[in-house]
């Protein structure tokens, strides 16, 4: 073996005092910086800043505030009545009063222009002071609303029974601070409306308190799960304690890493202490087995001959799993992907060196007498009498069937495969019943939508081109059935000259605009639209579907439009999170393919060069690889999409899927160069490796499993098919790979 | 002495304290606009720079016409591009706006007067015409400075953006020193601090300064070469003049 030296494990022995003071401080100050640990859940600073569209989108939120606008949806039976219209009004200035609130817009409070015998009414659409209570007012308030444009698919909703309240935050606002806030006074008013909120901040916020609950309600249970299978199968307090310190240390030193490297904990990264927990007790689980097994009287001497025997195959598990997790590195799309990647494999690599050096250390001071009682000898357990040795047997029997069968369940999966779903829409992530859900198609069926799309007009904002070529932008974009309304400068322009002169068109005196602008001074409306310097503008709108081939019909008919109306006097383009979902969705198939095939690559490349085989490389890869297939399969023909979440399982369940493969194949070739005896090499894998596979299975895939439970959709599909696929990796280490095993080597066996 | 006489000398003893106090607000009050209506009339440049968070700053300036304290014409002389719109405002809340280019007058009805007046820190609702005693009912506060009376206005009718203002008064003179204004919850929401110079026989506000603490945003306002009683007519404020340099 390349690492068979004793001076090694010797050594690891004989330092086993300044391991453990070293874990104890380094545990001591990545604890202290998990203080400073922050959540933050927002998908648009994820966005790759050398993506045309995520930097626009980032531009356009940094310019114009775009981002930070919250909803809160009124629900009643008419939005038509004196009360509601006087609870509207409680909304808004409760909210005006919060701070971080930059502004406030609602029935109650937005700007009103139009014509009149006499002139021109500028003010509010309802008087604050002044609400309306007969039938003949509320016609007319209703009236107003339905002539004017600007108030279409933004107040109130066609079918009378919502209104919104929107509000847009500070550039340095506390997002989640100022969101609790207005969660927090909007409810302490008791209003007998029904009220939904959602916007960016609240979205945000919402998920960061999902996470939140998430984290501090699973992670206990994974934990307890985990510990109560480890103690039936190890039946030893240390046996417990050993993997999940581990697991906890590695946890604690890479959450602890990215607060000391400013990261912060994104909806994916809420995965690795889960993560963690379940495949960093996993390198101990083997250390310890080993040592259990050996019944040496010198335990110095036990834990040394042991690690003879483990460090190979834990030091390859965790390499390989460690490509699982820097594979994302590579092809993701979002950086939280990325950094997902990066600190998992880092919590991976100290899940390694704590099983081999730490946990090492601590076994070293078991007393002989009390461990030789404790020890299970796996010969023995339920699980080799009742599972292993049939197996065992089953396999030299029919090794020809069990692959047929493997290979039936290989082709079914490639033809599910096919049917892969994938879904980009945040709004997935919540069950359905959830009332960011329920805000989200309220929005959708009455308000035209939720995902915000921008075209931005870079030219003198005062002049008649520049807002012409607006209102021509904004005719062409509502033909698309996707668009609902839009929202401008032109817009307010056009609506201002209208109540002027009877005339909705853009003046064609730039004089004449530049007036009507100092009607618009000091309107804090006029910040979401023209930069401060009047050479930026923007047009708001909505887009309606869900749908991905819908935002590409889409893209492709507004492109055609830029590309033909583009001037160098008005440069125009568009983006928005229906463009932003287009590059995602076609990251998450770059994504998936990059990482599989660098992943699988460096797995037959480093299992091959450590085993001094590549033959025994690609031996190791097969049971993942069907693994793999099996659970794009039951994707496919179950529905579940491939996400942001989902996308992550295949690298994650190959990087330590693999692990099963590369101890049986490791212990075959140990046992196989000592022994020449294939059938006892096969044997004693099955035996002594597959218990551990088993127990290592069934504690990761329970570990995995309690991701069910959590509040984010995807991260519970995450789960449970991960735990899919570490069963089906597992199974394929210890039926599929021995039976090609037995069939290619079939002279050798007497 | 009978108990009756003694009864009535006790309880004018105990009120007469209180009801000097109203008075004395009340007066103070009503000096305070009497100050601010003394001139007949009045033409002014106006001088208007609007500060934003950034503290970038933007210019504006307009020569003021003012007749009593309900007539006010505006005319924007900079920046060039908005030279030559202006405004006029009539007694009863009535606003016209003359733009140039559309070559006509345009009645603006407000609904609301807490809108901010041509993008300054100033609401319509601040540049009322009306005295503060019509609109306000003052108590009298324990001032801060021993050279100022501070009052407490609360408004006479729910139509109003603020909840009370404070206002600091010049003992000496009679002229707003400070004026603090308070949004519906109560909190403070803008500050005005007065510069008041005389000039002849009238204290004016050379400047004011008014600051909107909750957007950090201000506004200042300066008046240079202020002429009184200049006999300004009221046919100087018809609509039509507004059509006539």
């Amino acid at each position: 073996m390349a690492f068979n030296s004793n001076n090694i494990y010797k050594k690891i022995i004989s330092f086993r005092w300044i391991t453990i003071i070293l874990v104890i401080i380094s545990t001591c100050f990545f604890g202290f910086q998990l203080s400073n640990l922050t959540i933050d859940a927002d998908i648009i600073k994820s966005l790759p800043d050398d993506d045309k569209n995520a930097k626009l989108l980032k531009h356009i939120s940094k310019n114009f505030g775009g981002n930070n606008m919250g909803v809160i949806i009124l629900e009643t039976d008419n939005i038509y009545q004196t009360k509601v219209l006087e609870h509207v009004r409680i909304l808004t200035d409760s909210l005006s009063k919060i701070d971080g609130i930059a502004s406030v817009s609602s029935l109650t409070n937005i700007i009103n222009i139009k014509g009149s015998d006499y002139g021109i009414e500028v003010g509010r659409l309802v008087d604050e002071f002044e609400l309306p209570t007969s039938p003949e007012e509320f016609q007319t308030l209703r009236n107003n609303i339905l002539s004017n444009n600007m108030y279409k698919g933004t107040i109130v909703s066609e079918d009378e029974t919502s209104t919104l309240i929107i509000f847009n935050l500070e550039d340095e606002a506390n997002v989640n601070a100022v969101a609790k806030n207005v969660l927090d006074k909007t409810k302490q008013l008791n209003l007998p409306e029904t009220l939904y909120y959602t916007g960016s901040p609240m979205l945000v916020t919402y998920i960061s308190e999902l996470m939140k609950s998430d984290l501090t309600r699973l992670l206990p249970l994974a934990f307890l799960v985990i510990a109560f299978i480890l103690f039936f199968s190890f039946k030893t307090i240390s046996g417990v304690i050993l993997p999940l310190l581990t697991a906890v240390i590695s946890i604690v030193w890479s959450l602890g890493l990215m607060a000391f490297l400013g990261f912060s904990m994104s909806m994916i990264s809420n995965n690795i202490p889960i993560i963690l927990l379940a495949i960093g007790s996993a390198y101990a689980i083997h250390v310890i087995n080993r040592i259990n097994q050996l019944h040496a009287q010198n335990r110095s001497d036990t834990v040394q001959t042991a690690l003879a025997y483990v460090l190979v195959p834990v030091i390859l598990a965790a390499t390989t799993t460690m490509i699982g997790f820097v594979s994302f590195i590579f092809g993701a799309y979002l950086e939280m992907i990325v950094d997902f990647g990066i600190f998992t494999a880092l919590g991976t690599l100290f899940a390694c060196l704590l099983s081999i050096f730490f946990v090492p250390a601590i076994m070293s001071f078991k007393k002989t007498k009390k461990v030789t009682t404790e020890i299970k000898n796996p010969n023995n357990s339920s699980i080799t009498t009742y599972l292993l040795e049939p197996l065992n047997k089953l396999l030299f029997k029919y090794p020809k069937r069990i692959l047929v069968i493997w290979i039936l369940l290989i082709a079914t999966s490639i033809f599910g495969l096919f049917s892969i779903k994938r879904s980009v829409d945040i709004q997935e992530y919540f069950k359905k019943n959830n009332p960011t859900r329920l805000a989200e198609k309220i929005m959708v069926d009455k308000f035209g939508g939720t995902k915000p799309v921008f075209v931005l007009f870079k030219g003198n904002m005062q002049s008649p081109e520049v807002l012409k070529t607006m209102q021509k932008t904004a005719e062409y974009m509502e033909q698309s059935p996707d668009i609902y309304t839009s929202m401008s400068i032109a817009v307010l322009i056009s609506e201002l000259n209208f109540a002027i002169t009877g005339n909705r068109d853009i003046p064609e005196d730039p004089v004449q605009i530049e007036q009507l602008w100092f009607l618009l001074d000091g309107n804090e409306a006029l910040e979401r639209f023209v930069s401060d310097d009047l050479v930026e503008g923007i047009i708001i709108s909505k887009f309606k579907s869900p749908d991905n081939q819908s935002k590409k019909v889409f893209a492709e008919y507004m492109n055609a439009f830029i590309k033909e109306n583009s001037t160098e006097n008005c440069q125009i383009e568009i983006t928005g999170m229906p463009f932003v979902d287009i590059t995602m969705d076609q990251s998450l198939i770059n994504s998936q393919m990059g990482s599989i095939s660098i992943a699988i690559i460096f797995v037959i490349f480093i299992v091959g060069l450590i085993l001094r085989s590549l033959k025994s490389g690609f031996y190791a890869s097969i049971p993942i690889i069907a693994a793999i297939l099996i659970l794009f399969g039951v994707m496919g023909l179950s529905g579940i999409s491939l996400n942001i979440a989902t996308v992550l399982v295949a690298s994650v369940a190959l990087g330590i899927g693999i692990d099963y493969s590369i101890h049986i194949i490791s212990h075959f070739n140990h046992v196989f160069k000592n022994t020449q005896n294939f059938k006892t090499a096969i044997k004693e894998s099955i035996i002594i490796s597959g218990n551990a596979i088993i127990i290592n299975v069934i504690a990761v895939s329970a570990g995995f499993l309690m991701l069910v439970f959590s509040d984010m959709v995807p991260l519970q599909y995450f789960g449970l098919l991960i735990a899919i696929s570490m069963i089906s990796s597992g199974l394929g280490a210890i039926t599929l790979l021995p039976a090609i095993l037995i069939l290619v080597n079939k002279k050798h066996i007497k | 002495m009978n108990f009756k006489l003694l009864s009535t000398l006790t309880f004018i003893l105990l009120v007469f304290p209180v009801s000097i106090k109203a008075q004395n607000a009340e007066t103070l009050l009503q000096n305070m606009d009497n100050l601010m209506s003394a001139p007949k009339d009045k033409i002014a440049i106006v001088e208007m720079t609007v500060t934003n968070k950034y503290e970038d700053e933007k210019v504006r300036e307009a020569i003021l016409k003012q007749k009593g304290t309900d007539r006010k014409m505006y005319r924007y002389t900079k920046p060039e591009k908005k030279a030559g719109i202006a405004t006029l405002s009539l007694p009863g809340d009535i606003m016209w706006l003359y733009m140039p280019s559309f070559g006509k007058p345009i009645k603006i009805s407000l609904l609301s007067k807490n809108q901010s007046f041509t993008g300054t820190d100033f609401s319509y609702e601040d540049m009322s015409g009306t005295p503060y005693s019509e609109r306000y009912t003052p108590k009298l506060l324990k001032s801060d400075k021993p050279d100022t009376y501070m009052l407490e206005l609360t408004p006479k009718t729910n139509k109003t953006t603020y909840s009370k203002i404070v206002i600091s008064i010049d003992k000496k003179h009679n002229y707003p020193v400070k004026m603090a204004f308070f949004d519906k919850d109560k909190a403070y929401e803008k500050l005005a601090t007065y510069k008041y110079v005389k000039k002849g026989n009238y204290w004016y506000a050379q400047e004011v300064l008014m600051e909107d603490l909750q957007k950090n945003h201000s506004t200042k306002i300066v008046m240079k070469n202020v002429k009184f009683d200049q006999g300004l007519k009221d046919e100087e404020f018809e609509v039509e003049k507004l059509m006539t340099n």
